[in-house]
């Protein structure tokens, strides 16, 4: 479905000098894998999954989605984003909005969905995350967790197909961690293709077909939940693993 | 001269009060629509300066905003008024309009930097999350990034126009009788300088202060509706 072929990207420093983020990555997710991914703060992970979804654009190396180039600069990337949800670690709900006009600006703004067909498909989304009754209040007034889940609604309201997740929960006091990450779970078992960036080693024992080790700028390591933590390779993974369990 | 027959003299005897209105008029009528012309082309400024060029290309619109901000404001204002006046609208017939444009090309130079830093302070997270969703950077700007920048907006841009209203007063200079040279010309003409030139602060002051009470308690709203 989504298909990476040795993308760099390299971020030039105030001071001038060259910080090469991503070191020719690559990598093939298939239709319904839910990846996750995890390394050292700094190693490339946002940088990498903002460039799935052009966020960030690769210096070279190209992606594919569905057999499409998106890196092709032909392209319209506003309607390959339609297609691909993400969730940020800082939410960025629409401050201005409620919680219904935050799911429902984009399907439509972008003409989508009829107004009456978006809004009961927000109304059941919110439903699922049990934050029916926020629907009219502004972002401000609600907790990290509950923003965090009507963020994902908002991105579920466009139908996409992929779901990018950045730290969703790292910004989260712990006690709301549970919660967003009840919803992610849910998600998963209803079949979403998903590639997840996170520290939660529980979620990605249970939720992952495939776990990544992200390590300067490489995929250093990757391997089924299992033997990714039980038999890590790589003196460099034991060593995060030992210093994260 | 007691105060009753000072205060005649001033404004009373000639119809002289009339000098004060039809100043009065002009002053307004310029700090309006110069304020509205400096916020149009100030925010387009802003978003010339905010426009981002491809790595490493030059920005053409970028550098031009940038250009004109610093000629503007390493300039006096008078100087320009009067370059206004008799260089570039020479063959005006309209001395208002010639003002009008004067400060308003003058307010559009500072309004961009407030237009800007409201702009930026929105947080970009705000942007990226509407590009995430296949929203165009035009309408994140319209429907997310603007309403929010507002806000941050309108305090720093009701003392811009403060400013403004103030500054008005050098059309003295091309010869225009705004307020400020009403009260000099009739204390010129009664040889009693306090009452007119007193009078006429007394009045800046009263509208000033309005407008700041005004401001304030917009100040206010805006910022209960951020708890909302
Ligand atoms: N927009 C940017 N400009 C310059 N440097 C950046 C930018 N974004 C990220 N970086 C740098 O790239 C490196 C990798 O960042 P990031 O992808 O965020 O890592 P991670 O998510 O794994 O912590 C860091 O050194 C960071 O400072
Ligand atoms: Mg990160």
């Amino acid at each position: 479905m989504i298909s990476v072929k040795n993308i760099t990207k390299v971020f030039t420093d105030p001071d001038g000098g060259k910080n090469k983020v991503l070191d020719g990555v690559s990598l093939e997710v298939d239709q319904g894998e839910k990846i996750v991914i995890i390394g050292p703060s700094g190693s490339g992970k946002s940088t990498f999954l903002r460039c799935l979804n052009l966020l960030e654009r690769p210096d070279s190396g190209d992606i594919f989605l569905d057999g499409e180039r998106i890196t092709d600069p032909k392209i319209d990337i506003d309607r390959i984003r339609r297609r691909m949800g993400m969730v940020f670690q800082s939410f960025n709900l629409f401050k201005n909005l409620t919680v219904m006009q935050n799911l429902t600006l984009a399907p439509l703004k972008l003409k989508i969905m009829k107004e009456e067909e978006v809004r009961r498909k927000a109304m059941e989304l919110l439903d699922r995350v049990n934050l029916a009754e926020k629907a009219d209040v502004f972002p401000a007034s609600l907790s990290g967790g509950q923003q965090q889940r009507i963020a994902i609604c908002r991105s579920l309201c466009m139908n996409p197909e992929v779901m990018l997740f950045d730290e969703p929960t790292s910004a989260l006091d712990p006690e709301m961690v549970g919660e967003v990450l009840d919803v992610m779970k849910k998600l998963a078992e209803d079949g979403m293709t998903m590639v997840v960036v996170t520290h939660e080693m529980g979620f990605a024992r249970e939720v992952a077909t495939r776990v990544l080790f992200m390590d300067g700028g490489n995929i250093a390591e990757e391997n089924t939940p299992d033997i990714f933590f039980t038999n890590p390779r790589t003196a460099r993974l034991k060593d995060f693993l030992s210093s994260v369990l | 001269m007691n105060f009753q027959e000072q205060f005649h003299t001033a404004f009373i005897a000639e119809n002289r009060w009339k000098l004060y209105i039809n100043g009065l008029g002009v002053t307004l009528t310029v700090a309006f629509f110069a304020g509205l012309l400096g916020i149009l082309l100030g925010t387009v400024l802003a978003l010339m300066k905010l426009s981002e060029s491809e790595k490493g290309k030059f920005n053409i619109w970028n550098f031009l905003a940038t250009a004109y901000v610093d000629i503007i404001r390493g300039t006096p204002s008078v100087l320009q008024l009067l370059i206004m006046w008799f260089i570039i609208m020479a063959s005006s017939r309209n001395p208002v309009f010639v003002a009008v444009l004067s400060f308003g090309l003058n307010s559009a130079a500072y309004v961009s930097e407030i237009v800007r830093a409201g702009i930026l302070a929105v947080g970009k997270g705000q942007m990226e999350a509407g590009r995430s969703l296949g929203l165009s950077k035009g309408m994140t700007m319209t429907y997310v990034i603007l309403p929010q920048a507002v806000k941050n907006i309108i305090p720093p841009m009701g003392n811009e126009f403060i400013t403004l209203l103030k500054e008005t007063a050098i059309v003295g200079y091309v010869s225009m009788t705004d307020l400020t040279r009403a009260a000099n010309k009739v204390s010129a003409a009664t040889y009693e300088p306090f009452m007119p030139l007193i009078g006429a602060a007394v009045i800046y002051f009263i509208i000033i202060k309005v407008l700041t009470l005004a401001l304030a308690a917009l100040e206010r709203r805006l910022r209960k509706s951020d708890l909302r």
